[in-house]
C-alpha cells in the first residue's frame, strides 16, 4: 500500500502557493517522513524557482481563471481582494498516486509527527471537526456549524483517505456539490456565495451519513489548531513560531504568542510567505 | 400481555387535538404494527375512526372543562388504558420509525419516563430554558409527553399520587417548589416530577444513560441556535417524501418527533402525505 501527502498549489497573482508547497513538503519530509506529491498549474515556475527534489511527483493542472473573489487579510488592518483558487479539490481522489493519501492545504505548517499514525488507522476517512483558535479571545462558533441552523463544520484543510469505493463516492459528491454550489448553499442555509471546500466537505459528510449524525468521517489525531488572517506570523525557527495575535476590541493591536512543536493552520498566507522567504534566503 | 399506545385528546376553542392524534396514529401505522387507543369526548372524523383500536370516553367526567391546556384529565390515562403495557404520548407527536426495540427496553421497567430529549440534529437537547422549575428545585427531569407503564401496583400508586397532586397542584407547588420558580399554571411534567420526588423513585422510572426511548423536542430554545425566532417552522423547512421520511432542515428525523407547534398540521404536508400512505 503506497502512502504519501498530496498538496495543491495554484497561484493567484497575490499569494505564492507554490512556494508554500515547497516549504510544507520539506516539513512533511522532516516530521512525517512520507513522500509528497504536488499538483500545480505553475509547473514551469516551480521547476525554475525551487528545488524540486523534495517532491515525489509533480502533477500538472490546467490553468483556470476563477472569479471566486475573497479578502485576504494580512493582520487586522490590511487586506487584499484576490481570486480564491480552491476548486477541483475533489479531483485529488483521482490525481493522488497513493493508496493512502494525506491531503493538506499549503498553509498548514507541520511542526510535529502527530499525523504519522493515521496511515495505520482502521478508518478509511479522517478529518478534523474539533478545532482551536490559538488566540482564545475570538468567538469560535463559526466553526461549529456551516451556519446557525445547518450541519456540523469539518475542516477540509487536512484529510486522510484510502482509495475505496465509498471514498470515491464521497469525492464525486464533493465535486457535484461544487458544480451545483448555488443550489447547495441555499439548501444548507449559507448566505455567502463564496465556495469553500470546508463547506462542501461538511455537506458531503452529512449526506454520506444519511442526513444524520454518523460515523463516515472519523477524527484526525488531536485538534486543528489555527490562527486567522487577522493575526501575523512574525517569526519562525524550526518548530517554534511567534505570532502576533489580534487583541479583542483593540483593532490593530496585538499580543505576542509563541508555540513550540505545534502544527498550525496559518491563515495569514502573506505573513507565512514572508517567513518562508526569510527561511529560503537563509538556506 | 397486551400492549398499545394511548393518547388523550381534548379540543379547545382554537386547537384540534383530535386531528393531531389522528395524524400520530397514521404515522404509527407506517412503521409499526401496534395498537393505538384514543381517549376523548370529542368527535373523531368518520374516516379516521379505523386508525384506532379503541376510542374511549374520558373516565370520571371531564375535569378540564374550564381549562385551556386540558391537562387535568391526564392522571386518568392509567385507569382508561385497555392495555397491560402502555406507552402514553402527547397528541402533537409523530412516530417516524419502528419502535419494537423500545418496547423490549421498556419491558424492564414498571414505569418509564424519558428524562433526556433530543434536538432536530439528534443531539441531547439542553432544555434548561424551559425547565427552570426543574433545575432550581432539583426535580427529576421527567417528560410525561412520552412515558410507559405496566398495569401494576407501583404504577397504580404513582398515578394515584398524580391524581392527588394534579387536583391540589397549588398546595403541592407551595410545598415542593421555591416561590421564585413556581409555575403559575398546572404542568403535568412538574406534577409527575413532584410525585417521583415524593415516592423517591427516580432511579426506577428513568435512565439517564440511555439515549432511547426519547423524543425530538422542537421547542425553539432546545435546538442550539444562536438566533431564535418565535416559531421553529419559520426557521426550518419541513420536507416529507412520498415514503413518509421526514426532514427538518437538513436533518432526517427518526424516533418520535414532538413538533409542539399547533399549526404544524396545517403548515406541513404531513397530513396529506400520511393520509395517502395509510389510505384514509
Amino acid at each position: 500500500m503506497s502512502k504519501g501527502a498530496f498538496l495543491i498549489a495554484r497561484n493567484n497573482g497575490h499569494i505564492d502557493y507554490v512556494k508554500q508547497a515547497v516549504f510544507l513538503a520539506k516539513r512533511i519530509k522532516k516530521y512525517l517522513n512520507i513522500p509528497v506529491t504536488v499538483a500545480t498549474d505553475s509547473v514551469d515556475y516551480l521547476k525554475d524557482s525551487f528545488d524540486i527534489q523534495v517532491f515525489d511527483q509533480i502533477i500538472s493542472l490546467d490553468y483556470t481563471n476563477e472569479s471566486n473573489l475573497r479578502y485576504f487579510f494580512d493582520g487586522a488592518l490590511t487586506k487584499k481582494t484576490a481570486s480564491f483558487k480552491n476548486n477541483n479539490r475533489a479531483s485529488v481522489y483521482d490525481l493522488s498516486p497513493y493508496d493512502e493519501t494525506l491531503l493538506m492545504d499549503t498553509d498548514y505548517v507541520v511542526s510535529n509527527s502527530l499525523l504519522k499514525p493515521v496511515f495505520n488507522s482502521s478508518a478509511d476517512f479522517l478529518i478534523y471537526k474539533k478545532s482551536n483558535d490559538i488566540a482564545k479571545v475570538r468567538d469560535e462558533c463559526e466553526f461549529d456549524r456551516i451556519s446557525d441552523t445547518s450541519v456540523d463544520f469539518y475542516w477540509a484543510t487536512v484529510v486522510y483517505f484510502r482509495k475505496t469505493d465509498t471514498n470515491r463516492t464521497f469525492f464525486n459528491l464533493v465535486s457535484h456539490i461544487e458544480q451545483e454550489w448555488n443550489h447547495y448553499r441555499r439548501v444548507y442555509q449559507i448566505t455567502s456565495s463564496l465556495f469553500r471546500n470546508d463547506f462542501a466537505f461538511s455537506i458531503a459528510i452529512h449526506i454520506m451519513n444519511g442526513f444524520q449524525s454518523g460515523n463516515f468521517a472519523q477524527q484526525l489525531p488531536g485538534s486543528m489548531m489555527y490562527t486567522t488572517d487577522k493575526d501575523v506570523l512574525y517569526k519562525m525557527t524550526e518548530d517554534e513560531m511567534m505570532f502576533l495575535i489580534e487583541k479583542k476590541d483593540y483593532l490593530g493591536e496585538y499580543t505576542a504568542l509563541k508555540t513550540k512543536g505545534q502544527t498550525i493552520h496559518v491563515m495569514n498566507k502573506q505573513s507565512l510567505n514572508r517567513i518562508i522567504d526569510e527561511e529560503f534566503a537563509n538556506d | 400481555m397486551t400492549k398499545g399506545i394511548v393518547v388523550l385528546a381534548q379540543n379547545n376553542e382554537t386547537d384540534d387535538y383530535v386531528e393531531q392524534a389522528c395524524l400520530l396514529a397514521m404515522s404509527l401505522q407506517i412503521h409499526n404494527d401496534v395498537r393505538i387507543s384514543l381517549i376523548t369526548d370529542d368527535k373523531v372524523p368518520e374516516e379516521y375512526i379505523s386508525l384506532f383500536d379503541k376510542i374511549i370516553p374520558i373516565p370520571f367526567g371531564d375535569s378540564a372543562e374550564d381549562s385551556e391546556w386540558k391537562v387535568e384529565n391526564r392522571w386518568k390515562i392509567y385507569h382508561a388504558s385497555p392495555y397491560d403495557e402502555t406507552i402514553v404520548m402527547d397528541t402533537d407527536m409523530l412516530v417516524l420509525q419502528n419502535i419494537d426495540t423500545w418496547w423490549n427496553f421498556l419491558s424492564n421497567y414498571e414505569m418509564y419516563f424519558t428524562s433526556k430529549v433530543l434536538n432536530y440534529r439528534g443531539e441531547t437537547a439542553n432544555t434548561d430554558y424551559y425547565r427552570k422549575t426543574f433545575v432550581e428545585n432539583n426535580l427529576p427531569n421527567l417528560f410525561s409527553g412520552f412515558h410507559y407503564f405496566k398495569k401494576c401496583e407501583f404504577a397504580q400508586e404513582f398515578y394515584h399520587w398524580l391524581e392527588l397532586v394534579v387536583n391540589n397542584w397549588e398546595t403541592f407547588y407551595e410545598q415542593h417548589l421555591d416561590s421564585f420558580s413556581r409555575p403559575k399554571h398546572l404542568s403535568i411534567d412538574v406534577c409527575a416530577a413532584i410525585v417521583a420526588k415524593i415516592l423517591d423513585c427516580e432511579s426506577f422510572i428513568t435512565n439517564k444513560i440511555s439515549k432511547f426511548p426519547s423524543f425530538t423536542h422542537m421547542k425553539q430554545h432546545c435546538q442550539g441556535w444562536s438566533s431564535v425566532q418565535s416559531s421553529w417552522q419559520d426557521q426550518m423547512g419541513v420536507y416529507i417524501s412520498k415514503d413518509g421520511s421526514l426532514k427538518i432542515g437538513n436533518y432526517l428525523q427518526t424516533g418520535v418527533l414532538h413538533y409542539t407547534e399547533k399549526d404544524f398540521v396545517e403548515k406541513s404536508p404531513a397530513l396529506e402525505r400520511y393520509r395517502s400512505l395509510v389510505n384514509v
